[in-house]
């Protein structure tokens, strides 16, 4: 698995310094006109777009076809994409959390618990829309895939409301937005995992040609 | 002699073709030649032996396994045609990418393999031609020790000089008996210079499995007109084909015909003509 995450980090590298120096620019940015860590709610997702490039890559240089071939399983082909769909979630949020840190320390204006909200809901929409878009990148045709893809986030964006609004329910958000925030961080998590389980089983059976 | 691959009654069904019952070997230290038109099978047949898509029906065993796990991948070097990796990485960090893939992966033989095909080690794939390319693809299937190449129309579209450099390094592969080769081509003259064995592959079904000397050095072709084809015991015929200005009629046997029809034109068969015949003829 490690030369297969190792050929879409090649792949994706200048995508993903673009990304990086992009998020980091405007984190600075955006810190006159808003708070900067709020940018902790794009960077995931913004971040994650690279998978999507390697997946196209993969599907126009006949690699998806090639490395069946290869002594990987199915399952590993997939579970790489997934982890490298994880990796770059979190460099979004390393990537913003300097200009972040940077800002912090300069006027002390951004707190530890708007740090933690944001990341929390980036990290969620992240995940949500990759459980979304990552299995059907594999069962649709590249185009199809990338509509899907963007699709993906905005389906996030609902399943992330639907779900704030049944935690308050139970919990009323106003009063401890945090933790109802986290609650649908750990609902992510379970999707995205059962995503993977759902990818891996599909293709599976799935024909390469 | 034991078999590298032993295909059974592989069967594989889609909705506008069926691929039927398909049967051959690929014995241990031979090159088999598997041709067709295209559309024939060949290339579902390699995708079913590669796991790429699953059969039907039917038994595929390769290196006496019947389970295609990661240790029988190590020593099977699979090359497709056109592109096979992504453009965006160099013959260098290709290197890097399958010495992480390929537990047996020899860096030593993967560079020297790279000079002797005169492969830039730092260009993009993208700048490669796809002769280049088509000779990477074989650099990285002859790097992991592999015991069975199986490649899929890889000479088609290449000139004639890049396609005799890759036929001889097919040869110097199968000097070793423990290695073997199947190669998939509608180019049949490549086929000739190499191969040991030849699988003819028509609609889905296998025509023949034959060695490839038999079928140069028995087949032939009675050239005659509507007289002396009318003249013929029918049991001599494999298959006819009427052209404008005479008949051609494949026999298996051109010496014993030769000497039956003394008056009749008995020449050589190329496989290429064996397989036009078989396809556009008639029984």
């Amino acid at each position: 698995m490690k030369g297969l995450l190792l050929k879409d980090l090649y792949i994706a590298k200048s995508n993903i310094l673009v990304t990086i120096v992009c998020l980091i620019v405007l984190g600075f940015g955006l810190s006159f006109l808003l708070e900067a860590s709020a940018l902790l709610v794009l960077a995931p997702p913004c971040a994650t777009t690279a998978v999507f490039i390697s997946i196209t890559s993969d599907a126009n240089s006949k690699w998806s076809k090639n490395v069946i071939t290869m002594p990987v399983s199915r399952s590993q082909i997939i579970g790489e994409k997934f982890i490298l769909y994880i990796i770059l979630s979190v460099l979004g949020i390393i990537a913003t959390l300097i200009p972040c840190g940077v800002l912090a320390i300069i006027d002390g204006g951004i707190s530890l618990s708007s740090l933690c909200l944001y990341g929390s809901i980036g990290i969620s929409a992240s995940l949500l829309a990759g459980s979304i878009s990552l299995p059907c990148a594999y069962f649709f045709d590249p185009d199809k895939s990338q509509i899907v893809f963007i699709m993906s986030f905005l389906a996030a964006t609902g399943i992330i409301t639907a779900l704030v609004l049944l935690v308050n329910l139970i919990i009323p958000v106003k009063d401890s937005i945090l933790m109802s925030f986290n609650i649908v961080l750990i609902i992510a998590v379970i999707i995205f995992f059962v995503s993977h389980k759902i990818a891996v089983i599909a293709y599976q059976q799935k024909d390469i040609t | 002699m034991n078999n590298a691959l032993t295909i059974s009654g592989l069967t594989k069904t889609y909705k506008d073709f069926v691929l039927d019952s398909v049967s051959f070997d690929v014995p241990e230290g031979s090159i088999v030649g598997l041709i067709g038109e295209n559309g024939a099978g060949k290339s579902t047949t390699i995708n079913a032996v590669m796991g790429l898509i699953k059969k039907d029906a039917g038994h595929i065993s390769i290196m006496g396994k019947e389970e295609l796990d990661n240790d029988t991948k190590e020593q099977i070097g699979v090359v497709f045609d056109g592109s096979n990796y992504p453009e965006i990485l160099s013959p260098k960090r290709l290197n890097r990418v399958m010495k992480n893939i390929y537990h047996s992966w020899d860096e030593h033989t993967y560079r020297s393999l790279l000079k002797q095909f005169s492969l830039p080690a730092d260009k993009q794939i993208s700048q490669f031609s796809k002769g280049m390319k088509m000779k990477l693809a074989i650099t990285v299937a002859l790097s992991h020790n592999s015991k069975l190449l199986i490649l899929d129309e890889a000479t088609s579209g290449l000139d004639p000089v890049i396609r005799d450099d890759i036929l001889d390094m097919l040869l110097d592969f199968v000097q070793d008996e423990d290695h073997s080769i199947l190669v998939s081509s509608h180019i049949t003259s490549d086929l000739e210079k190499i191969a040991d064995y030849i699988v003819f592959i028509h609609e889905g079904k296998v025509v023949f499995f034959k060695p490839k000397d038999e079928l140069t050095e028995q087949y032939g072709i009675i050239k005659c007109g509507a007289a002396q084809f009318d003249a013929l015991d029918k049991s001599d015929i494999i298959v006819y084909r009427k052209m404008d200005y005479e008949w051609q009629i494949l026999v298996s046997d051109r010496e014993k015909m030769q000497k039956k029809y003394p008056k009749a034109m008995v020449v050589p068969a190329t496989i290429d003509e064996i397989m036009l015949l078989y396809v556009k003829g008639e029984r």
